[in-house]
């Protein structure tokens, strides 16, 4: 709601304007506002629903597509895993990954991080576009 | 709580077989096994010192969000479509 709307409600509630009033204020109110683009790029934050995954590729002259669907709740239940990840497995995984050139430590990633990580993925949009496969990866 | 999982596989002979499965029905029918394994789970929770109420509350939400999960794959002419609702 926005603050001019809440105003008019604010009056018609202390009785300083009437229903009749208030109704003819918001009428013109919407009247001033511009109208909302269609385009997704004005989609409100945080009210994408899914992630995702679509990839359509040629393989030996033969067309593949892959359509995925994952509901972002599901990622968000899916992180709450990593902190039932026993010590000892972040430890090995450590091990491995420093052995592989990658030194990261694991056991610095917070659930609330991934948490953090999953709230913002609506806003991302990664399209790669090859010769024979084209990847798009997005949230609505 | 996923109703129905939705299964369909498009062989390259353009034979269509599709399977749907009713969640709640299958989970009673095998809910002797899901005890016994919940039972496993419950002492390799212990074994590995992982905080076993915990876990079983994530396995429950990860179970509970699964509706909307949709794949579909096509190759050529083979196709799979697996689909919780």
């Amino acid at each position: 709601m926005n603050e001019q709307r809440k105003d008019i409600l604010d009056m018609l509630a202390e009785g300083k304007i009437t229903p009749d009033e208030a109704e003819r204020l918001i009428a013109a109110l919407e009247r001033d506002q511009p109208p909302m683009a269609a385009s997704s790029e004005v989609r409100p934050k945080g009210k994408a629903k899914y992630l995702y995954l679509m990839v359509d590729s040629i393989d030996n002259g033969e067309p593949g597509r892959v359509n995925a669907r994952v509901p972002l709740q599901l990622l968000r239940a899916g992180v709450q895993l990593a902190a039932l990840i026993p010590p000892q497995a972040l430890a090995q995984a450590n091990a491995e990954l420093s052995r592989s050139g990658v030194p990261f430590d694991l056991t610095q990633l917070k659930p609330e991080q991934l948490e953090a990580l999953v709230e913002h993925l609506d806003e991302v949009t990664l399209e790669v576009d090859h010769p024979d496969a084209k990847i798009r990866v997005f949230c609505e | 709580m996923p109703q129905l999982l939705t299964v369909r596989v498009q062989r390259p002979q353009g034979r269509l077989i599709r399977i749907w499965v009713p969640v709640l029905p299958v989970v009673l029918v095998l809910s002797p096994f899901l005890i016994l394994a919940a039972l496993v789970a419950a002492v390799a929770c212990l074994v590995y010192r992982v905080r076993v109420m915990r876990a079983f509350g994530t396995g429950w939400r990860l179970f509970c969000a699964l509706p909307g999960t949709r794949f579909d794959v096509h190759e050529g002419r083979t196709a799979v479509l697996v689909s919780i609702r």
